[in-house]
């Protein structure tokens, strides 16, 4: 007990008794952790640690948390993407921008960048959060990730040559089919996910879950081998009316606000929750209600399309400018639906 | 041809789209085998046959230049091809006549085809969860056609063996490799009596001691992270930070950037996501016709309290152009998203195992489901209009005489998402 309290919290040790039990915890825990060795020759400037460091730096940055998504980008690639993906989040020191690209030093400039990306965010947690164990159905309740391209952190391969346009159109095309697959393989999980939590209603010890999620109820098969603010109502008197007018009026746009500003005010949801299907009684604890986030998504649905067909408008309009520049022709557009 | 600069980063963006979806595509497939398994009845231990291999589409991308169709390409022509198939032989049942049994025309058109080819097997949609009842007919169909000298096919099968193969056939959720062997006894799903279904038994499970014991201690570490969480925000630690952060920005000689690139890419987002929802918000209630003057009032302060948010936005805007004129940012190379800078890790603050989210029906959960993918959907569209408009909007514009099917082709895939065209006539002077 005495020693749990103390890797719990380690920062009330001052002094360097603690520090090699938190450099071992840190790197058990982080993903492609490097030895203590490694930060310890790290503190030294020592250049054997710079590539350790490089991988861990790109591990941490990159937006994929999946598992080995990109193995194969060589060093300096990897290099070069943790450089301007720290600069972009504003790390202040230029050194950093400075060293080869090659691993072959900067070992101690390295170990600054790890405790900067420490100190601004809690790392660690975030990163359990994310490689924990899954017992229960989890699904996202934010799209943080959902379909996260790769974008320069995967390892693409060159197109051979200039591509005709029609390349384009067939790729979009495909991409089209694809959402249209997604759509329906979403669609039968979501059957199937209910069915199961149905029929297993009841077997859970946990009283509050209810009923098994897939990962439990695939280890029972196979054991070896899971608000939204109202209006007001009105007085009768025409101060009291005009007041709670107001009140209404304020309530709806501070809401309408909440729905952008994600980092202030009350914190937007973020991250994976374990379904559950509503039993009879409703579980104690904090929970989300599946039709809070559905509002939620909605207005973010609305949003999004809304400014597609801006952005399309105007796309629109600009073509309609060059296409004006050739004369003798006639454009008729497709029919709006 | 588009030059090879435009080329490539147009290539590499969809290439990028395309394979993020093919990455969830993945993972939803995984457990959707696993789902369907787990609703069929359960195998008993022993007899388990291997699980038909996952398609071809896995993790490596098709070395191949980008326009030349890859195994997932075939995979997907071969879908296409089924459903067509399907279709076709759909319209066909309906042309003969309606009453009569479809098992002939069924039989008829397996055995047209030969066996080999994965192409023409037999014509049903992927991604049909309840089959069983088409499996059914089709075995029963294989069956009545390749062995009638057997007789009547058996329901209860004696040996082990039987039961692996029957195993095969019930497992055979794709079409293809089941039905290879035509003298197999097929059945439909298999009638053993100890079979278990979740069906009928599923909530006698339980749940075993271990599990329950790791699972309860599972929270309690959960609960003492958590709790362990406020007092480091108010603790020595919280100021070391600030500390260290501060000295890090001084040491470095430059007065340091107010906000990083993805900061401000953030915020710009979030101001734009504020002004369509301010445009709504105003048209709505330019809409709505008050009908007494108590709404017409409230309408008023509505309106007055967006104008007050919008003047706020701008002012935010200008703040941010001031504080970026000043200095220049790096560029911003995170792929997609950059709403978060670092893997979104989920929780609220202060816990950080996750929360439930409850769910009352099917429906639900559907419609909970298809807006998140619907949300993710629309964001690739958002990103790749921005970047198709960056790539081939000056391409057309700096041509002289820009080719009419580039044009045609430009304008479908900028104002109507690739999905429509547009006609182009040549105006000749009526004769």
């Amino acid at each position: 007990m005495g020693r749990r309290r103390r890797l719990v919290d380690p920062a009330a040790k001052a002094g360097a008794g603690a520090l090699p039990e938190v450099i071992a915890a840190l790197s058990r825990s982080l993903p492609a952790g490097p030895s203590p060795e490694i930060f310890r020759r790290a503190k030294f400037d020592r250049p054997e640690a710079a590539p350790a460091l490089w991988r861990l730096l790109f591990r941490l940055l990159s937006p994929l948390s999946a598992d080995g998504a990109s193995p194969t980008l060589a060093q300096e690639a990897q290099a070069s993407l943790v450089k301007s993906a720290l600069r972009s989040q504003g790390y202040p020191r230029l050194a950093l921008a400075q060293l080869p690209e090659d691993g072959s030093r900067g070992s101690r400039e390295l170990l600054l960048a790890l405790s900067w990306l420490l100190a601004r965010a809690p790392l660690p947690e975030r990163l359990l959060a994310q490689a924990h164990v899954q017992l229960g159905d989890e699904m996202p309740v934010c799209e943080c990730e959902a379909l996260a391209s790769p974008g320069p952190w995967a390892l693409h391969v060159e197109a051979e040559g200039p591509v005709d346009i029609r390349c384009v159109q067939w790729l979009m095309g495909r991409l089209r089919f694809r959402w249209r697959c997604l759509t329906a393989s979403q669609q039968e999980q979501c059957t199937l996910l209910s069915k199961i939590h149905l029929y297993t209603r009841g077997c859970h010890s946990d009283r509050s879950l209810g009923h098994l999620s897939v990962a439990e109820t695939e280890m029972l098969r196979d054991p070896e081998g899971g608000q939204q603010v109202g209006g007001q109502g009105r007085g009768p008197q025409w101060s009291t009316a005009r007041q709670a007018l107001q009140e209404a009026v304020e309530q709806e746009l501070a809401a309408l606000r909440w729905a952008w500003e994600q980092d202030r005010g009350p914190a937007r949801p973020h991250g994976p929750h374990r379904l559950v299907r509503l039993g009879d009684e409703a579980p104690g604890g904090q929970y989300l209600r599946a039709a809070e986030v559905i509002q939620a998504l909605k207005s973010q649905e609305a949003c999004l399309e809304a400014a597609l067909r801006r952005l399309q408008g105007q796309c629109r309009q600009e073509l309609a400018r060059l296409a004006g520049a050739l004369p003798g022709l006639i454009w008729i557009l497709p029919p709006r639906r | 041809m588009l030059p090879a600069g435009c080329s490539r980063r147009l290539v590499a963006e969809l290439r990028g789209a395309l394979d993020a979806c093919a990455e969830r595509q993945l993972q939803l497939e995984q457990s959707l085998r696993v789902s369907r398994r787990l609703l069929r009845a359960w195998e008993p231990a022993g007899t388990l046959a291997p699980e038909p291999p996952p398609g071809p589409e896995t993790k490596e991308e098709d070395p191949s230049p980008a326009c030349t169709p890859s195994s997932q390409d075939l995979k997907e022509l071969e879908l296409l091809t089924q459903a067509l198939e399907k279709a076709v032989w759909v319209r066909k049942g309906i042309s003969k006549a309606g009453g009569r049994h479809k098992a002939p025309s069924l039989k008829s058109g397996f055995f047209a085809t030969s066996p080999g080819t994965t192409a023409s097997t037999p014509p049903w949609a992927p991604g049909q969860t309840g089959s069983h009842a088409s499996e059914a007919k089709l075995s029963r169909g294989i069956h009545q056609t390749t062995v009638p000298a057997k007789g009547h096919p058996e329901h209860r099968l004696p040996s082990a063996e039987h039961r692996a193969r029957v195993g095969v056939e019930a497992r055979a959720a794709r079409p293809g490799p089941g039905l290879r062997d035509q003298d197999v006894a097929p059945l439909a799903a298999p009638q053993a009596p100890e079979a278990f279904t979740l069906k009928e038994k599923g909530s006698l499970l339980q749940l075993p001691a271990a599990f329950r014991k790791a699972a309860s201690q599972n929270s309690r570490l959960w609960a003492q992270l958590s709790s362990a969480q406020p007092r480091d925000s108010t603790d020595a630690t919280a100021t070391a930070k600030t500390q260290f952060l501060q000295k890090m920005q001084t040491a470095s000689g430059r007065p340091g950037p107010v906000l990083s690139a993805v900061e401000v890419e953030a915020e710009v987002g979030r101001l734009q996501e504020a002004c369509s929802l301010l445009r709504l918000r105003m048209r709505e209630e330019l809409s709505a016709g008050p009908t007494d003057w108590m709404q017409e009032y409230r309408g008023l302060l509505t309106l007055e309290g967006l104008q007050a948010i919008a003047r706020q936005c701008l002012h935010r805007l200008q703040e941010l152009r001031a504080a970026l004129a000043e200095q220049p940012l790096g560029p911003c190379p995170v792929g997609r998203p950059s709403r978060a800078s670092l893997p979104c890790g989920g929780g609220t603050g202060s816990s950080w195992s996750p929360q439930l989210l409850l769910y009352s029906s099917t429906q639900e959960l559907q419609t909970l489901a298809a807006l998140r993918l619907r949300v993710a959907m629309l964001d690739q569209q958002m990103h790749l209009e921005k970047v198709l408009m960056a790539e081939l909007l000056p391409l057309v514009s700096s041509q002289e005489l820009p080719s009419l099917a580039l044009c045609r082709a430009v304008h479908s895939l900028l104002c109507e998402g690739g999905e429509h065209f547009l006609t182009i006539l040549h105006d000749d002077p009526a004769d």
